[in-house]
């Protein structure tokens, strides 16, 4: 277990970070991510003491980390950075047993370990362990950066936005990769990135930070559904709207822009919208562009005369919502009636939107599959 | 030409060799130091910016000068040319040394601090690696330069190939000054070819192509 005890930290008189606590238990994957300048990178870089502790202590299994040798302390926590920073005059082999040479294991002992892990990612040994870093892709090359942090088997791994550098494509699959890892040896991971989509996927736990302050520490699906704050749900942008079915409000399920027509057009024109558009009604607002109502087709076609104003056919009893009002009445009334649309109004009566079955299936879509 | 030969084969022979033999041992001394005073300096960068400067007006001495003022101390034994030519072969190796260090990207340093290394282990695992391009051609640059510089030798008659540079001037004879500078101009040229091929023989396959840039 990981225990960060009020720490401290400050840089030329500014506090960078403030009397911080948390826990992290074995084999968590942890998250730690936040607007730049967070304070998430100083966090992480004081467990293996990169960056110096002003105040207050952090425990790795009850032994506080001051009290271990230094270098014996980084030779047990993994460490993958996001220049990757292979050693460009070792070669593949090489740098995957900078850690356990330095442990002083024996040669054969490196030599399996070599084979095991870069079969663990696919990358046959007679082809790349010769190879030196430079050879190798981007995303190759973070895979090896990877193995080096794990090749010495220490429980805990640091990673500071190791994919941050890579294309969005190569980025997923070693997300994955990284997971299974995980997963598979129970390591307790510590990851820094800005990317909360990132940080969803991956985490166990997220802690959300800013200006050197712990905002909120959750899973992904809490820290989804009640963000402790405007900043954590400003962060994760959109996706708070959409995500949770119960709270979602009519705004979220709508269509925008919509189209309208001012209340003194006349039939004809009306018609010639209509067809135009292939649509069988419209959405008529006054000057000010207050709702009044609907005119339909057939009212048009029933009861209109070439020339007039539509004043007098526009029919009012159609469904409305307010825009505040919960997505299920919306939902209700398509379902329920036999209206194409419903119409969002504001609290003042203008018209900001409609919802279609069309529109509704899209918005509950975004809830199961995430964004669309 | 053949009486050329015949005079002065043996004497030539012989300058050459001395001249040779200066080289070799100043530029080692000199190298020795330079490298562990650049890797000395190069854990002190912010004191090293003032002191390289300092050492570099040094360099700006005459040879002659240096060479004059040793001579009145240590007298005319070949320890004055060696100290002469090991002090300046210092400085191009001291500097390269210094900056090849100073430039390793600090990416390479804070993964080599993770992953647990000792400064000392740093250094030669990871720093000296990275910078040995930039420190060979720091001791090209000094070697050819100390070549021309051991001309000096014989300006207190201690032999090389300056010898018949300076009987030449003396005489009028430009034989004798081109007998004097064509094999120094070989030998230049001959030790820096073989640097560069020891440059390519100890840089990994993996940092070739940044030093060829």
């Amino acid at each position: 277990m990981i225990e960060y005890k009020n720490i401290h930290k400050e840089y030329q008189g500014v506090s960078v970070i403030n009397n911080i606590n948390f826990k992290i238990n074995n084999g968590e994957f942890v998250v730690l991510i936040g607007p730049s300048g967070c304070g998430k990178t100083t966090t992480l870089k004081m467990l293996n003491r990169l960056i110096k502790i002003d105040s207050g202590e952090i425990y790795i299994d009850n032994k506080n980390i001051m009290e271990v040798d230094i270098e014996n302390l980084r030779r047990n926590i993994g460490y993958v950075i996001q220049q990757i920073g292979l050693f460009p005059n070792m070669t593949i082999e090489e740098n995957i047993c900078v850690v356990p040479k330095l442990l002083k294991w024996d040669k054969d002992k490196c030599n399996n370990r070599v084979h095991e892990l870069l079969s663990m990612v696919s990358m046959p040994y007679e082809q790349y362990a010769k190879k030196y870093p430079k050879e190798l892709s981007g995303g190759q090359q973070q895979r090896i950066g990877v193995l080096r942090a794990i090749a010495a088997k220490p429980p805990i791994i640091l990673m500071d936005e190791p994919f941050g550098a890579l294309d969005p494509i190569t980025r997923d699959i070693l997300q994955d990769e990284v997971k299974d890892l995980q997963k598979k040896l129970n390591l307790t991971v510590i990851f820094v990135t800005h990317d909360m989509d990132e940080a969803i996927k991956l985490a166990d736990t997220i802690i959300f930070m800013d200006k050197g302050d712990i905002l909120q520490i959750a899973s992904p699906e809490e820290m989804l559904r009640a963000p402790a704050n405007e900043i954590i749900s400003e962060f994760m942008g959109k996706r708070g709207n959409f995500l949770d079915a119960e709270n979602m409000a009519c705004s979220d399920l709508m269509r925008t822009p919509v189209f309208t027509i001012k209340d003194d057009k006349k039939t004809l024109e009306c018609i010639e919208i209509m067809k135009k558009r292939q649509i069988d009604s419209l959405i008529v607002v006054d000057k000010a562009g207050i709702f009044q109502g609907v005119v339909t087709i057939e009212s048009i076609r029933s009861k209109g005369k070439a020339g007039e104003k539509i004043n007098s056919l526009i029919s009012k009893d159609f469904p409305t919502v307010l825009q505040d009002d919960v997505g299920k009445t919306a939902f209700d009334l398509l379902m329920d009636k036999k209206y194409d649309y419903v119409i969002v109004l504001t609290r003042d009566n203008s018209v900001v939107g409609i919802i279609t079955k069309s529109s509704l299936a899209k918005a509950l879509a975004s809830v199961v599959w995430g964004e669309m | 030409m053949q009486y050329f030969f015949s005079t002065y084969g043996q004497m030539l022979l012989k300058a050459v060799f001395t001249h040779f033999y200066y080289v070799l041992i100043s530029v080692s001394i000199g190298f020795c130091i330079a490298l562990l005073l650049g890797i000395l300096l190069s854990r002190i960068p912010k004191y090293s910016k003032i002191i390289i400067p300092i050492i570099s007006i040094f360099q700006t001495i005459p040879g002659i000068v240096f060479i004059g003022i040793l001579f009145i101390y240590i007298g005319m034994v070949p320890t004055t040319v060696i100290i002469a030519l090991s002090i300046y072969a210092i400085f191009p190796i001291l500097k390269n040394t210094y900056v090849g260090i100073c430039e390793v990207p600090e990416p390479y340093k804070e993964a080599a601090r993770g992953c647990g290394m000792s400064q000392f282990q740093i250094l030669t695992r990871v720093e000296l690696p990275i910078a040995l391009p930039t420190i060979i051609s720091g001791l090209r640059m000094s070697t050819v330069y100390t070549v021309s510089w051991a001309v000096l030798a014989a300006m207190i008659g201690l032999g090389g190939l300056g010898e018949f540079i300076y009987r030449g001037v003396g005489t009028n004879n430009n034989i004798l000054i081109i007998a004097g500078a064509i094999p120094a101009a070989i030998m230049a040229i001959c030790l820096g070819l073989l640097i560069d091929y020891v440059q390519k023989l100890v840089t990994p396959r993996g940092l070739r192509e940044e030093n060829s840039k």
